[in-house]
């Protein structure tokens, strides 16, 4: 019996102190990671269900950039969190308030654990010496009353499992990377950085496309491929310029991408076509080359069909 | 246990339960964000009374613009982009029907958000509106000072710096009559 107690008192230690852990690594802000945090406790405005840190679009973009100005200008994430409300309603907070309806989910758990807590205490109060009942039960009730204890403390078990499994995968989910300051490979969530700007650059040349406005998405490329030397990049910016009826700058970017890689097949795609759109023989070699080179390529099929319309354009070079 | 608090215990349970399940069910209710204004619908106009946030910066023309300058006239400041397309379906709709009541004062400024200068003077050529004053914002803060959730979306703000209008979608010549005669009712 002592034994059991001293086990039960020793798990719900553990489980407090994780707890307690849990709360102070979700309240803790630490230095870098605080842009992230706050964007993270702020909704997008323009978005379904996700946050401000989640989200590619460009409202939210600026609101990371906006947050990064506050917090390097000494404000304190509370005080940029006001500054959003203020101009997007309470409803741009992630975190439910402490006033009107959001009250309630603060003050709901508080008075579980209040309940908790009352209830621990009268079972505990009653069980050791038992004590005189109040008021003489009939023979059968003893037998009952052991029953209701023994589902009570079923019910209790249940729930302390509950909050056991929670509080572990809770401590095991923020434990990867949050506090691992020295292992970069970790999974941090990254801070607003370079690279995410320039994905974010892409990803709106990207639907700009889709919508047929080429012109503004070579514009963009352009931008993305003057800051990042990637090849893809500048073939990217090829592919719209061939999109937006510009072939000839499209070729040239080609040439350069494939001076430095030559048996680069998206390079060679994109010169044969553009070869074809301004009625170069060497269209038909170049096309050939890249089948070659990538015959289960996406754009594969289309190229043979293109070179079966075509069967009179210039054998070109075959390399 | 005897029945009464059995009876007390169950009541309390079952009201714990359903002061757990009403914030929930609130929850999960109130959790879309606000309605997004989209292409071709009319306007979400939220009609207002607060301070307009500063608008500073240097127009597209090169010149310096701060909107604190124009007070005493009823200002229509229009945030868009050139890559927005309804945007380019509205500006020139703005742009004629500001022009209309341009003698009771009214003036327009557009905030051109996260664009390209080339490409915002380009669409400004095409809609015949290069005299328009435009405060480029490359990175998108200015506007979010403003709460500007996307574009297109237009402020009016009175003579007195005060925010009196806010629709989020294309606006047409009709609503911006609308929001000059209201503004200039007193």
């Amino acid at each position: 019996m002592k034994l059991r107690r001293i086990l039960a008192l020793a798990g719900l230690a553990a489980l407090l102190a994780a707890a307690g852990l849990a709360t102070w690594r979700s309240t803790h802000d630490s230095g870098a990671a605080t842009v992230e945090q706050v964007a993270a406790s702020l909704r997008c405005p323009a978005c379904d269900g996700e946050t401000v840190a989640q989200s590619r679009s460009p409202v939210a973009a600026a609101m990371r950039e906006v947050i990064a100005n506050q917090l390097a200008a000494g404000r304190s994430p509370d005080q940029v969190r006001t500054w959003f409300a203020q101009r997007y309603g309470e409803e741009v907070l992630a975190d439910p308030s402490g006033r009107g309806m959001g009250s309630l989910l603060w003050i709901v758990p508080g008075l579980a654990l209040l309940a908790g807590v009352a209830l621990s205490v009268r079972t505990l109060r009653h069980r050791p010496g038992g004590g005189p009942p109040r008021t003489p039960a009939p023979p059968s009730a003893s037998a009952s009353s052991v029953r209701t204890r023994r589902a009570w403390d079923l019910a209790a078990v249940g729930v302390l499992a509950m909050v056991a499994a929670v509080a572990v995968a809770g401590a095991r989910a923020g434990g990867v990377g949050s506090d691992d300051g020295d292992s970069p490979a970790a999974g941090t969530p990254a801070a607003s950085t370079p690279d995410d700007a320039l994905g974010r650059q892409i990803d709106l040349a990207k639907a700009l496309e889709q919508q047929g406005e080429y012109g503004a998405a070579v514009e963009i490329y352009r931008a993305a491929a003057a800051a990042d030397p990637d090849p893809r990049l500048r073939l990217r910016l090829a592919f719209a310029l061939l999109r937006a009826g510009r072939p000839g700058e499209a070729a040239g970017i080609a040439r350069q991408v494939l001076a430095d890689q030559p048996a680069d097949a998206d390079g060679l795609l994109v010169l044969g076509l553009a070869e074809r759109a301004t009625r170069s023989p060497a269209a038909s070699g170049t096309l050939r080359r890249f089948l070659r080179l990538a015959p289960d390529h996406p754009a594969a099929a289309d190229v043979r069909r293109l070179l079966s319309q075509q069967p009179t354009a210039g054998s070109g070079p075959g390399g | 246990m005897t029945r009464r608090s059995r009876l007390l215990w169950s009541a309390l349970a079952a009201a714990g339960l359903a002061a757990a399940a009403f914030p929930l069910a609130a929850g999960l209710r109130g959790d879309s964000p606000r309605p997004a204004a989209s292409a071709g619908a009319a306007p979400v106009t939220e009609v207002r009374d607060d301070a307009a946030p500063p608008l500073v910066g240097v127009t597209l023309a090169g010149g310096r613009f701060d909107l604190s300058a124009w007070r005493g006239h009823t200002v229509v400041v229009n945030v868009w982009a050139s890559w927005c397309a309804p945007c380019r379906q509205e500006l020139p709709q703005l742009v004629a029907a500001v022009g209309q009541v341009a003698g009771q004062g009214v003036r327009l400024v557009g905030l051109d958000v996260r664009d390209n200068d080339q490409d915002a003077r380009n669409l400004l050529a095409a809609v015949g509106a290069s005299g328009l004053t435009v405060v480029p914002d490359p990175r998108g803060t200015t506007a979010v000072s403003w709460g500007v959730s996307g574009v297109p979306e237009t402020f009016v703000v009175d003579g007195t710096g005060r925010i009196r209008a806010h629709a989020q979608g294309a606006v047409t010549a009709d609503w911006v009559r609308q929001q000059i005669d209201r503004v200039a009712t007193p």
